[in-house]
C-alpha cells in the first residue's frame, strides 16, 4: 500500500514539486528564524557558569569607581576579577560595520575570559604594549586585519582618533565570547586626556570569576552588600543572567520572530492541507473503486495519509539540507562577519534540524487529516457516480 | 455475523438455495430528492441462478445498476432482501460488507477504473493486498489471472500504455483475481469499439462456461445482451 501512496506521487509531477518546494522554503524560513533565536540567545545560553557581573545598581550605561575591583576580588569565593568598559569605537574606513570595542586590563582579562585563546607570544606582546589590541578572529578576516597593523578607530563615547597596534587575534574555545570584538589597553584610554575627568578611575562593569558555580547567586549577594552603604551601589548576577537582562532589551522583537516561525509552520499546513483536499477530490471516484473491490476506510485513510507525510517528511528533508549551506555558509557567514556582536555563532542547533524534520512529518499529518477523514467517510455507490 | 452463519447453514455448504446464488425478495430503493422520495426500484423479485451468465437490460432510469450495486453489496434496499449465497447482503454492517466484497464479488466497470500510477500487474494484484498472502503468492496469482485474460505480455504496462480493450481485459483479470463466485459488470463494453466488446464478451463467456463463474451484466447494448444466457428487462424499477 506504500507502494501505491508513493506512486501517486508521480502522478501530478509539478504539483508535487511545488508543494514539496513549499515545505522546503517553509522549513528553511523556520530553520533560518529559529536559528536566529538560538543565536541571539547563545550569550545566555552558553554563559559561562562561574562567572558574575557587577555593574551600577541604577544602569548598565552607569560606570563603577575602579577601586571597587580590589574589593570585589577580596570577597571569598571570587579568584579572580576583572573590570571592562566600553568603548564605542567606529572604523572610519567601515563606518555602518558594528563590532565591540572594549578597555580591559589585559592579563586580569584573559584570566577571567579564559575562554579567548591567544598566541602566547601575541598575548605577551599585549600587554607590553600600551596601544595594542587583540581582535577576534571573525573581526580580522572581515577587515582584512593582521597582527602588527596599525589600525585607527573613532571614539564615539571618548571623541577623537584613536591609534591601536593589533597585537594579536583571538579565537573563542567556547561559545560565551564573540569573534568580532576588539580589546585594548584600560590604561590607554584612562590616561588619556578624554577620560581625564568624570570618566578617569571609572569601570563599566566588572566581571568575577567565582571558586564554586552552585554559590554563584550567594556570592553575588556579597557582592552587592560589600557596596550597600556606598554611594555608587552594585547589582551583582549571573553572567547567564547579565546576558539574558541584554538579551530582555529585545524581547519583543525575539517574540514576534518566535511567533512568525510558528505562522510559518501553520501556512505549510494550509499549503499542503489545500493540496492533500484536491489529489482526494480528484480520486473520489478512484477511492470508489477502491472501496468496492473491499479496501476499508482505514485503508484509504492509510493511502492519504502516507502520501501527504512523504511529500513533507521529502520537503522537510530538501529544507534541512538546504538550510545548511543558506544559512551556515551564507546568511550566517554574513552575520558573523558583519553583526558579530549580536550573532557570535550562526550555527544550526541540530536539536532545531531534528525539531524541523519531526514538524514537517506531524504536520503533514495534520494537513492530511480531514482530507483523509473525508476519504474515508465517502460512500461508495456515491464515489463511483464521480466521473473518474 | 451469527445471523449469517445461519443463513448460510440453512442454504448448504456452498451458500446456494436451490440453486439459486442471488435471491432478491421483495426489494425497495428508495432516494430522497429534496423532500420528495423517489423509488428506483418497486418490490423487485429476481433469482440468478449458480452458474448463470444473466444480463439486466432496460432504459436509462430503470433501476438496473441501482439492482446491480445492491447484489454487489455497495448499497443496501430500503426495504426487501438480496441475499447472495445464502448471505442477506443488506443486514451485513459496512466493514463486514467490505470483506464479503473482497471475498466474493468481481467487479468490472464500464471506464475499467485502473489505478493510473500502477502496472496491469499491480493493478490485477489490488485486491490481493486485502488477503494473507505472501507477495510472491500475490504475484504468481495475478501472473495467472492476466494469463486467463491474455495479456501475460502487458502485465508491467500501465493503464495509458493499453487500448481501452486492453484495459478492460485487465480489469476482468483484477476481477477474477480473488477468484469470486459471482461477477458483477456494470455495462462492460460500452466505451469499447465493437471488435474489443466483442473480445470483452467472449471472455466473460469464457469464464462462465470454463471457470464456472456466475455473471450479472448490465448492459445497454443488445448485442452484449445476446450472449448473455438469460436477459432480464427493467423498466420503473420493476421487471418486466
Amino acid at each position: 500500500m506504500t507502494l501505491v501512496a508513493v506512486r501517486n506521487l508521480g502522478r501530478n509531477k509539478l504539483r508535487t514539486v511545488l508543494t514539496m518546494a513549499g515545505v522546503m522554503v517553509a522549513i528553511v524560513t523556520f530553520v533560518l528564524l529559529r536559528t536566529v533565536l538560538s543565536a541571539w540567545t547563545a550569550g545566555a545560553d552558553h554563559a559561562a557558569k562561574d562567572r558574575i557581573g557587577t555593574r551600577h545598581k541604577v544602569s548598565f550605561i552607569m560606570p563603577l569607581p575602579r577601586r571597587y575591583l580590589q574589593e570585589v576580588r577580596d570577597i571569598p569565593g571570587v579568584k579572580s576579577a576583572a573590570l571592562a568598559n566600553w568603548f564605542g569605537g567606529k572604523d572610519p574606513k567601515h563606518e555602518t560595520e558594528f563590532f565591540a570595542t572594549l578597555a580591559v586590563e589585559p592579563k586580569d582579562f584573559l584570566e577571567v575570559y579564559d575562554e579567548i585563546s591567544v598566541p602566547p607570544d601575541q598575548a605577551e606582546s599585549w600587554f607590553a604594549n600600551k596601544t595594542g589590541a587583540i581582535v577576534g578572529d571573525a573581526l580580522a578576516k572581515k577587515f582584512n586585519w593582521k597582527v602588527g597593523d596599525r589600525v585607527t578607530l573613532t571614539g564615539t563615547i571618548y571623541p577623537g582618533d584613536w591609534e591601536f597596534q593589533i597585537s594579536g587575534i583571538y579565537t573563542a574555545t567556547r561559545r560565551s565570547v564573540d569573534r568580532s570584538s576588539l580589546y585594548f589597553q584600560y590604561d590607554y584610554l584612562n590616561d588619556s586626556p578624554q577620560a581625564a575627568t568624570a570618566m578617569h578611575d571609572q569601570a563599566g562593569w566588572i566581571v568575577s570569576r567565582i571558586d564554586d558555580p552552585g554559590r554563584s547567586a550567594e556570592i553575588a549577594k556579597a557582592i552587592d552588600a560589600k557596596f550597600d552603604e556606598r554611594d555608587v551601589q552594585t547589582l551583582s548576577m549571573s553572567e547567564r543572567a547579565m546576558n539574558t537582562s541584554f538579551i530582555g532589551m529585545i524581547s519583543a522583537v525575539l517574540k514576534a520572530v518566535d511567533v512568525v516561525s510558528i505562522v510559518i509552520l501553520l501556512i505549510m499546513v494550509l499549503i499542503l492541507g489545500n493540496t492533500v483536499a484536491m489529489g482526494v477530490r480528484e480520486r473520489t471516484h478512484e477511492y470508489g473503486v477502491l472501496r468496492a473491490i473491499g479496501f476499508l476506510p482505514k485503508h484509504l485513510v492509510l493511502f492519504v495519509l502516507s502520501e501527504a507525510v512523504v511529500v513533507s517528511t521529502l520537503g522537510g528533508v530538501l529544507g534541512i539540507l538546504v538550510s545548511y549551506p543558506f544559512v551556515e555558509k551564507g546568511v550566517g557567514r554574513f552575520l558573523e562577519e558583519n553583526m558579530g556582536g549580536f550573532f557570535p555563532f550562526f550555527r544550526i542547533d541540530p536539536t532545531t534540524a531534528v525539531a524541523a524534520l519531526i514538524l514537517a512529518a506531524v504536520l503533514g499529518l495534520l494537513a492530511a487529516a480531514l482530507p483523509a477523514y473525508t476519504a474515508s467517510r465517502l460512500k461508495v455507490v456515491d464515489a463511483l457516480r464521480r466521473a473518474g | 455475523m451469527s445471523s449469517d452463519t445461519a443463513t448460510a447453514t440453512e442454504a448448504g455448504t456452498n451458500g446456494s438455495v436451490n440453486g439459486a446464488i442471488v435471491e432478491a425478495i421483495k426489494v425497495r430503493k428508495t432516494y430522497l430528492r429534496g423532500k420528495e422520495e423517489l423509488a428506483v426500484l418497486q418490490d423487485l423479485d429476481l433469482t440468478v441462478r449458480e452458474g448463470a451468465f444473466d444480463a439486466l437490460m432496460g432504459p436509462s432510469g430503470s433501476g438496473k445498476s441501482t439492482l446491480l450495486n445492491l447484489i454487489a453489496g455497495l448499497d443496501r434496499p430500503t426495504s426487501g432482501q438480496i441475499r447472495v449465497a445464502g448471505v442477506d447482503v443488506g443486514a451485513l454492517p459496512e466493514r463486514n460488507r467490505a470483506k464479503w466484497r473482497a471475498a466474493n464479488i468481481g467487479f468490472i466497470f464500464q471506464t475499467y477504473n485502473m489505478m493510473p500510477v500502477l502496472t496491469a500487474l499491480e493493478n490485477v494484484e489490488l485486491p490481493l493486498l486485502l488477503a494473507s498472502l505472501s507477495s510472491k503468492e500475490r504475484r504468481e496469482r495475478a501472473k495467472t489471472a492476466l494469463n486467463v485474460v491474455g495479456l501475460s505480455e502487458r502485465m508491467g504496462h500501465y493503464p495509458r500504455e493499453l487500448s481501452g480493450g486492453q484495459e478492460q481485459r485487465v480489469a476482468i483479470a483484477r476481477a477474477i483475481v480473488t477468484d469470486p463466485r459471482l461477477i458483477v459488470a456494470d455495462e462492460p463494453t460500452g466505451d469499447l469499439d465493437r471488435k474489443s466488446a466483442d473480445d470483452v464478451l467472449k471472455l466473460l463467456e469464457r469464464l462462465n462456461t470454463e471457470f464456472n463463474k456466475t455473471i450479472i451484466m448490465v448492459t445497454h447494448d443488445p448485442a452484449a445482451a445476446e450472449r448473455a444466457k438469460k436477459v432480464h428487462h427493467l423498466d420503473k424499477g420493476a421487471l418486466l
